[in-house]
């Protein structure tokens, strides 16, 4: 019910302003955006990149939290997009981060402040790896995003 | 018998055709005007057809029937406070939306967010009547003022008339002095016509709904703000829709229950505050 009032609103603050490194690639209807993400410091990992990242809201948004993960997009788009490599994404672009799952998230949590936190999240890591278990993962899983029952045993990432 | 002709009145209802299920109802009504139910289905039925002076009598014959204080009869308060919105009559439609709204919460009936809406609708049509009322006053007094500028003008007019009758002017010097005088009136007029939509012209002000006011989860202005353990403050149905769902503070995820969250009655006071003077942050 406050989904649509509610993104509405976000569009018009980040219209306004948003923090250095994000851009709003597409939002022309209110249950899928597409954002773009940049990584600011000097991590070798990730620099001069560009990465994609697909939001889909249901009508519950901001109760429940929207799925959130990375897509690739090809070189004949004239923007080409690749999934970032991170221990805790796996290569369909899928992102095991607490604060999107059913049980971490925050109603006060917006678009703009995911964004940022996956931000810090690739600044902050050095390893050039997948998840483990990332080939069998891709190759298996067909449950919703928000169903998968992430462990995150692992803060330090 | 009578509930004979309510199922057909639904069914007419359902199919769109609501002249026909309104006259139904009545009838129902005419076998057995003590069941709530024919005079509820009527009320929304007349309410799709804009008979608002109907609904409202519909709606508070079946709160009569059920009683004020009865649960039952919630349905029907909304459908009071919606026609007396469309009647044009915001106090009565705000007074009976806030009842209802505080019992609605009482007994989590589902009515709850309706009512609030109502509640606000009513809030921002109160704000709207004073605005019109100040405005119209605005503009009576643009009116004497201008008309001041006016009789200014005529009068002056008129002496330059008398000078060029003495002959102290010629034809010309008059000419170019009563174009002068024209013009100077036309400039003031437009400057006041100009400071006065300035200043009652709410686009030109900004409007902005101070942060502490707005909703950490809806984004909208709150009307009955409640604070959490962790001192934070959000509108009542946003926050409890979320925590009877993670059972966690927002902010801190320390665990939570609806018990917890308290109304923030100072700041329901400046919210109130707030919107008797900015009706349009309902929308905003």
């Amino acid at each position: 019910m406050f989904a649509t009032k509610r993104l509405s609103k976000e569009l018009v603050k980040m219209q306004e302003h948003v923090p250095p490194g994000i851009a709003i690639v597409k939002c022309d209807n209110l249950e899928e955006w597409q954002m773009d993400i940049k990584i600011l410091d000097q991590n070798p990992l990730y620099l001069d990149q560009t990465y994609r990242l697909k939001f889909t809201f249901s009508n519950k948004y901001p109760i429940e939290p929207p799925e959130v993960q990375f897509i690739q997009c090809p070189d004949s788009t004239g923007t080409p997009r690749t999934i970032p490599m991170h221990p805790h994404i796996y290569s369909n672009g899928i992102i095991c981060l607490d604060l999107l799952g059913s049980a971490g998230w925050s109603p006060v949590q917006t678009v703009e402040s995911v964004c940022m936190s996956l931000q810090s999240m690739l600044t902050a890591n050095n390893r050039n790896e997948r998840p483990p278990g990332d080939q069998e993962f891709i190759a298996t899983n067909r449950r919703r995003i928000r169903d998968i029952n992430f462990v995150y045993e692992d803060d330090n990432v | 018998m009578a509930q004979e002709l309510k199922a057909k009145g639904n069914e007419l209802y359902k199919a769109g055709d609501y002249i026909g299920a309104e006259d139904f109802f009545s009838q129902a009504i005419q076998k057995n005007p003590h069941d709530a139910t024919f005079f509820t289905n009527r009320a929304v039925t007349r309410s799709k057809l804009a008979k608002w002076a109907d609904v409202e009598h519909d709606a508070r014959a079946a709160i009569e029937i059920y009683g004020l204080k009865n649960p039952a009869a919630l349905k029907s308060q909304n459908y009071l406070a919606e026609a007396l919105l469309c009647l044009q009559r915001p106090q009565e439609a705000h007074d009976v939306a806030s009842d209802a709204y505080q019992q609605s919460l009482a007994v989590k009936n589902a009515q709850s967010e309706n009512l609030s809406r109502n509640v606000l609708r009513a809030k921002q049509q109160i704000w709207a009547a004073r605005e019109t009322a100040r405005l119209r006053e605005l503009n009576e007094t643009l009116g004497s003022v201008e008309a001041l500028v006016e009789a200014d003008v005529t009068r002056a007019l008129a002496e330059l008339q008398g000078r060029l009758e003495r002959g102290e002017i010629g034809e010309i010097g008059f000419g170019e002095d009563q174009k002068a005088l024209h013009e100077d009136a036309d400039a003031k007029i437009r400057n006041l016509r100009e400071a006065f939509r300035v200043a009652s012209n709410g686009e030109v002000q900004e409007r902005v709904v101070p942060d502490y006011l707005v909703d950490g989860i809806t984004f909208e202005i709150m009307h009955d703000p409640v604070i959490t353990p962790s001192g934070v403050s959000f509108d009542r149905l946003a926050i409890t829709k979320y925590v009877e769902k993670a059972g966690v503070d927002p902010l801190t995820r320390a665990p939570i229950s609806v018990h917890d969250l308290k109304s923030n009655k100072a700041l329901k006071a400046a919210s109130a505050e707030f919107l008797a003077k900015n009706g349009w942050a309902v929308d905003w």
